[in-house]
């Protein structure tokens, strides 16, 4: 194989890299303010695609369109969390993970409702050819999804580090006790990381729209890519869910070009149990001693 | 009402239900209520196996549908393909479904709710890229057809009628198997899991083994509906073992409610019955028929939900208060 | 005869070291109490020798056999039951139920004999017999048919000592047996701790109540910040130089009582 070949296929990997990065971070988001596994996230990410493209076939200018299909996928987020998980939030894990279940269904139904069974799509954000790099192409399209990725992890990184809801954050995620001692909004800051993950899985599935189109049933592969992602790098970690997305995209990428395109989606599947089974605390992660 | 009455009357009544199951062909010779009737049948082996797993050991599996598979393709290929005969097909695709059960179980039990959540959910999407992509045995997306009725004794069972009391003696079968199981020991120890399990090692058992036997039981369960599935239908395809119906199957058991058998199969009947309402009430329009197919998903995603959050017991809850004796009644 | 013979046992968590290089022997039809300071390990003790925890060096010697770092349950078919400090209760069953599930290790109907119902209704009978004697044993035969999440606080601790006696222990470690009961509750706990005793389970119990200690137990260990400081019989530890030393302030007599 040609270095530009290879090449090709790495550029491809971190292509869907990053998208699976930005489905990662909202699951670690949510994991970290709430301790739960969001199932619904992956439907997030149908949102985003499938509520822009409805902005935009009212017309409105495709920036626009974008940045409303964002938006309301990410005050669905805020609605989901305050109607049907912050009645049982006190309840165990178990509980909660079903309720996400459940929402993810819902939220898939109801979008096949509202937008019907087909496949939709966006124009490029920027009409042109591709561009060429060392002999391998890249898409104009795949430029924006790493500037978008870019830009949503050094905006999640700025609030992290240098607001104070961002420590507010971080303490919730190490104890919500201490962190409500401390004066700390704790079911404020649950709301706003179920908002923050819906907008990022909302991002993630506009920006990709345009390569792949987006229809309802979406949501379920990318959140089950997006959460192997993020149990790859390491629950928790924000910079472990970026690593692991680009990680995860380049094994995908790689395995087409070295061993058969045919299971590219069990890639991701296989590496999700082996991780599961043999490290679960992920490539960054610290092992969490279970007390039996 | 004593706890002994309401015990006499508990089993009156079910037996009642029984009959009155096994006895349908000879009451109505509708060829559509008799079909709805044995998905109905099917649904309840799987969700019986589901409830020992989830609602009572409280290990929860995304992956179900996965074993319903297992066994329909095992089964469809074993009789259909090989020519073995139907019993030993039938009971090869089941064992072959509790051997998938125990070997997904060894490594996940290890791993705590989500995580395990999202390990059978993995094993479902393996199973269906599987499904589709091994064509020589499953006939991928096209799905696998011909698959000969049931064969019993030399006799081939292609009626409607036999097909339904074939699936509903052996629904009728493994609910009094589970039922037992719930009652005795092994349901008291599961119980006990559920509640604590720092608890039930104090107590000497083996949790992961049980866990594990309680796994691959209910996978078996699964495995047997998908092999009398394939059969009863006569073709299978990759789409009715999706990761949706395996959802389904868990949301089934939330309705029900955790801790109770009568809940979640008698949630398995409504659901299950829910889309096909028209072959039980004739008078139903073909617009509110295919409202409520629409709507299946929706119906079973929105149920869950506000059972979870507003009334958590499920139907097993209220069918405990309803039965509850003065003085502490007689466990569900 | 010793029974147990705990020996080096040390166990650290991250910098802190929790047990540290205790050892100690418990003779086969005596009560010893383990007490300290708040933080001493004596919980932490617990866990090591009934392998909740693994100890990160030294052994424990049960009987014929070893038990550290074996399986929670394997420890239990041993012989070597506990209570916890948080009652670990299964709220959902009854008292009786609940003593049903400590009998697991004698139990033979597994899932097949109960799905047919082979020799079930016998085997439960004989089961539900010897459970009622156990609650009459601690004395809580009145709540055997309550469900164990409307069980009154000091009713609570001694359905878990019935549950533990249901596994036919030779050693029974109870983990303060007697937090937040009252003086008379307390006097009955430690008349239910003769009648264990004489029914031949060998007794160790982490107390905070000095009372209940030095009226029940032949030998009394003492833990200080992970390490042993004391052991012996309750009239000399109550004049131990280091033993008041490290309560600082507590009265360590048994006068109260």
């Amino acid at each position: 194989m040609g270095s530009a070949e290879l090449l090709q296929y790495v550029i491809a990997g971190l292509k869907s890299g990053a998208i699976y990065a930005l489905v990662a971070l909202g699951f670690t988001l949510v994991y970290g303010s709430t301790g739960v596994i969001n199932f619904a996230q992956g439907e997030f990410f149908m949102l985003g695609g499938m509520l822009s493209v409805f902005f935009y076939q009212m017309d409105l200018p495709l920036p626009v369109a974008g940045a409303a299909g964002v938006a309301c996928t990410a005050l669905i987020g805020v609605a989901f969390e305050r109607i049907a998980l912050r009645p049982r939030r006190d309840s165990g894990p178990l509980v909660l993970i079903i309720i996400t279940i459940g929402g993810s269904m819902v939220l898939k139904s109801l979008a096949r409702h509202a937008f019907g069974p087909n496949e939709a799509t966006l124009p490029e954000f920027t009409a042109g050819p591709s561009l060429d790099f060392a002999g391998a192409a890249i898409e104009r399209q795949t430029l924006w999804v790493w500037g978008l990725t870019l830009v949503a992890v050094l905006a999640l990184t700025w609030l992290y580090r240098k607001t104070r809801f961002g420590r507010s954050m971080q303490a919730c995620s190490l104890s919500h006790d201490a962190a409500r001692l401390m004066g700390i909004d704790t079911a404020r800051v649950v709301m706003v990381s179920f908002g923050l993950a819906a907008a990022l899985g909302a991002l993630a599935g506009l920006a990709v729209t345009p390569l792949t189109q987006t229809s309802w049933d979406v949501g379920a592969g990318a959140g089950l890519k997006g959460f192997a992602a993020a149990i790859l790098g390491g629950l928790g970690n924000p910079v472990a869910a970026v690593a692991g997305g680009l990680l995860l995209g380049l094994l995908e990428s790689l395995s087409i070009a070295f061993v058969s395109s045919t299971y590219k989606d069990a890639i991701s599947l296989v590496v999700l149990l082996l991780v599961l089974f043999f490290r679960p605390q992920g490539l960054f992660g610290r092992a969490r001693k279970e007390k039996v | 009402m004593s706890a002994r009455a309401s015990q006499i009357g508990v089993r009156a009544l079910l037996t009642v239900v029984a009959l009155v199951a096994l006895a349908a062909p000879l009451l109505s010779g509708d060829r559509y209520l008799l079909k709805v009737l044995v998905f109905v049948g099917l649904n309840v082996i799987v969700i019986a196996g589901l409830a020992l797993l989830f609602g009572y050991a409280g290990q929860i599996s995304l992956g179900h549908a996965g074993f319903v598979g297992i066994g329909a393709y095992g089964s469809a290929y074993l009789v259909g393909s090989v020519g073995v005969p139907w019993l030993v097909g039938v009971a090869a695709a089941t064992a072959l479904a509790a051997t998938g059960g125990l070997l997904l179980a060894l490594p996940s039990l290890r791993l705590k709710g989500h995580y395990l959540a999202m390990a059978t959910l993995g094993f479902n999407e393996i199973m269906y890229v599987v499904f589709r992509e091994a064509r020589a045995i499953t006939g991928g997306n096209d799905g696998l057809g011909g698959i000969p009725f049931p064969e019993v004794a030399g006799f081939s069972i292609d009626t409607p009628a036999g097909v339904y009391l074939l699936v509903w003696g052996v629904t009728l079968v493994v609910v009094l198997l589970v039922a037992n199981i719930v009652r005795g020991r092994p349901g008291r120890t599961m119980r006990a899991l559920h509640g604590t399990e720092i608890g039930t090692l104090a107590c000497g058992v083996d949790v992961v083994r049980l866990k594990v036997r309680v796994f691959a039981l209910s996978a078996a369960l699964a495995g047997l509906s998908g092999a009398l599935y394939a059969h009863a239908v006569g073709f299978v395809s990759p789409a009715t073992f999706s990761l949706e119906h395996s959802v389904a199957m868990v949301a089934i058991v939330v309705v029900g409610g955790t801790g109770s058998l009568a809940g979640p199969l008698l949630a398995a009947i409504g659901l299950t019955l829910l889309p096909y309402a028209d072959a039980l009430i004739p008078g139903l329009s073909k617009e509110t028929v295919a409202l409520m197919q629409d709507w299946e998903a929706d119906i079973y995603g929105i149920a869950m939900i506000a059972v979870i959050v507003f009334a958590p017991a499920g139907i097993g809850g209220l069918l405990k208060r309803w039965r509850r004796v003065p003085g502490g009644g007689e466990a569900a | 005869m010793s029974l147990l013979t705990v020996s080096g046992l040390t166990k650290r968590f991250g910098g802190l070291v929790a047990v540290d290089d205790v050892s100690f022997v418990v003779y086969e039809g005596s009560i010893k109490a383990v007490i300290g300071p708040n933080g001493a390990g004596k919980s932490t003790l617990f866990n090591l020798i009934t392998g909740f925890e693994r100890a990160d060096s030294g052994t424990v010697s049960f009987a014929d056999g070893h038990l550290a770092r074996r399986k929670p349950h394997e420890i239990v078919r041993a012989g070597v039951a506990r209570t916890f400090q948080n009652t670990q209760l299964f709220e959902e069953l009854t008292g009786l139920e609940n003593v049903l599930v400590g009998m697991e290790t004698s139990l033979r109907a597994g899932f097949v004999r109960s799905a047919l119902r082979i020799g079930v209704r016998a085997e439960e009978r004989a089961a539900s017999a010897r459970a009622m004697h156990l609650l009459r044993l601690v004395g809580i035969e009145q709540w055997a048919a309550t469900p164990a999440a409307d069980i009154p606080h000091g009713v609570r601790r001694s359905l878990e000592v019935a549950r533990a006696l249901a596994t036919r222990p030779r050693l029974l470690l109870l983990d303060e047996p007697a937090a937040g009961l009252n003086a008379t509750e307390t006097a009955e706990l430690a008349r239910a701790l003769y009648r264990i005793r004489d029914e031949g389970v060998t007794i160790v119990v982490v107390e905070h109540d000095m009372g209940l200690v030095m009226e029940v137990s032949e030998e009394i260990v003492v833990l200080d910040q992970g390490r042993k400081i004391a052991e012996g019989p309750p009239l000399l530890i109550q004049k131990d130089a280091a033993v008041i030393e490290a309560y600082l302030g507590e009265e360590v007599t048994g006068d109260e009582y």
